[in-house]
């Protein structure tokens, strides 16, 4: 009688432990609770900074319905000057970093990464050894090194990039400390600024092919 | 009851005490934990879904506020000469910027996941990631395309890409993954060939042999863009 009872308690604790696993499984596939928190992170980041341009736009708006002399005029100005700093049309400055990478045997492959780990770490504009660099700006590898928009940048690469400090910073610890790990890279160091200046400017190009829909 | 007897029910009642505790640890470690994680997880589920929900409708917002202030210029520049000329001005840049829907011939490529394989080079190898995205546009780009979306996600002068394996965030997008596809507009001859030159995009080449991920390209006369939908912020940005 007591070996039955054993035995059904044994069998009633493995049956809900597998049910529970089960239902864990099913629940997690595709993905985990760890990328589901980043997500998470990424989307609350990527929901603020939509809002926060919906309400510039609402306010662009307004100020164009208010009808007011050379309102329109002005939202235009401002408009045409934020889009010429995006593209990398004018000079700029503001808080940021300045990474200084020196290196033998860097491709185009590792700044274009470098490059893009900085983009998704907030910078807002950027600039490798006084040569801008937008998306879309070419950064090839060439028979004499890389070369950005054409131009060889020789390294060491000095590489400056607007934005929020405090993220920049953490991404370029990150960047620098990886990269010293690398046999190709003699140093590589950052340093965190109040206010860092790009000069270096994009040519603009008049489309050829694109046509507006 | 003999000694003998006496010791060995003491001997069987230690040892269905250990069990009764092993039973119990194991009780609260692994059937009570599963579902605290299913719970966990389903709570980190619906979060996702509803700021997805935020996410595009916020997109959705972008969109008919730019329609709507575009429109309003363009009844303001009707009216004056200089408005005009400032609106061309926005106008190209805007297009430049990705924020023009544009058309024109271009080049469609396709990516898609491969299948799991010897795991050298990582367990994700097979899949698509966000660098092969960046590569793909940056070569595009190289080669003089004049606008380029993946997935109908537009790409602008400070378009970054992230995400973990199998999954490519854009901007303030949300996550895509395998099939993507990558549109440019732009010279398509010249697009075709730096697609179709055997020593460009190393890495994705290196994975369709060995995972066969799966990359296709094609001309195409007429390509479409759509215009950008989200932010376009530089808060720290100033003009010198």
């Amino acid at each position: 009688m007591s070996v039955w009872l054993i035995a059904l308690l044994v069998a009633l604790v493995a049956t809900v432990q597998i049910r529970s696993q089960a239902e864990v499984e099913r629940s997690l596939v595709g993905i985990d609770t760890t990328s589901l928190a980043f997500l998470i992170d990424d989307l609350h980041r990527a929901n603020d900074s939509l809002q926060s341009e919906a309400a510039d736009l609402q306010a662009h708006e307004a100020t164009l319905r208010s009808g007011t002399s050379g309102a329109a005029d002005q939202v235009l100005s401002d408009e045409a000057d934020h889009l010429r700093a995006i593209e990398g049309l004018v000079p700029v400055h503001g808080p940021g970093v300045v990474i200084v990478i020196d290196a033998t045997g860097l491709g185009a492959l590792d700044l274009q990464d470098a490059i893009n780990n900085l983009g998704a770490g907030g910078a807002e504009a950027i600039a490798v050894n006084d040569h801008r660099v937008v998306t879309g700006v070419a950064i090839e590898q060439t028979g004499t090194g890389v070369a950005i928009d054409g131009m060889v940048a020789t390294p060491p690469w000095t590489i400056t990039a607007i934005g929020d400090a405090n993220r920049l910073a953490e991404v370029a610890d990150l960047m620098t400390k990886a990269l010293s790990a690398d046999r190709r890279v003699r140093q590589a160091t950052y340093r965190v600024e109040a206010d860092v200046a790009i000069k270096a400017v994009v040519s603009a190009r008049p489309f050829v092919y694109a046509v507006d829909s | 009851m003999s000694r003998r007897q006496l010791l060995s029910l003491v001997a069987v009642a230690a040892v269905a005490l250990v069990m009764g505790f092993v039973v119990a640890g194991q009780v609260k470690a692994q059937l009570l934990t599963p579902s605290n994680q299913v719970a966990r997880y389903e709570v980190l589920v619906r979060s996702v879904q509803e700021l997805e929900t935020t996410n595009a409708e916020s997109r959705r917002r972008i969109a008919t506020l730019r329609a709507e202030i575009d429109a309003l210029e363009s009844a303001a520049s009707g009216r004056s000469a200089a408005t005009q000329a400032l609106q061309n001005q926005v106008a190209d840049l805007r297009a430049h910027a990705g924020l023009t829907a544009v058309h024109g011939p271009g080049v469609e490529v396709d990516l898609a996941n491969g299948v799991p394989g010897p795991a050298a080079g990582g367990q994700a190898s097979y899949l698509v990631n966000y660098q092969d995205v960046q590569d793909i546009v940056n070569l595009l780009f190289a080669q003089g395309a004049e606008g380029v979306a993946v997935n109908g996600r537009r790409i602008t002068p400070l378009t970054a890409y992230s995400g973990s394996a199998g999954e490519v965030l854009i901007d303030q997008g949300l996550p895509q993954s395998s099939p993507l596809k990558v549109v440019a507009v732009g010279d398509r001859n010249r697009m075709v060939a730096a697609l179709d030159d055997a020593s460009a995009l190393p890495d994705i080449r290196a994975r369709q042999v060995q995972f066969q991920l799966r990359m296709t390209f094609f001309g195409n006369p007429d390509v479409a863009l759509p215009a950008y939908d989200s932010s376009l912020q530089i808060p720290d940005v100033h003009a010198t």
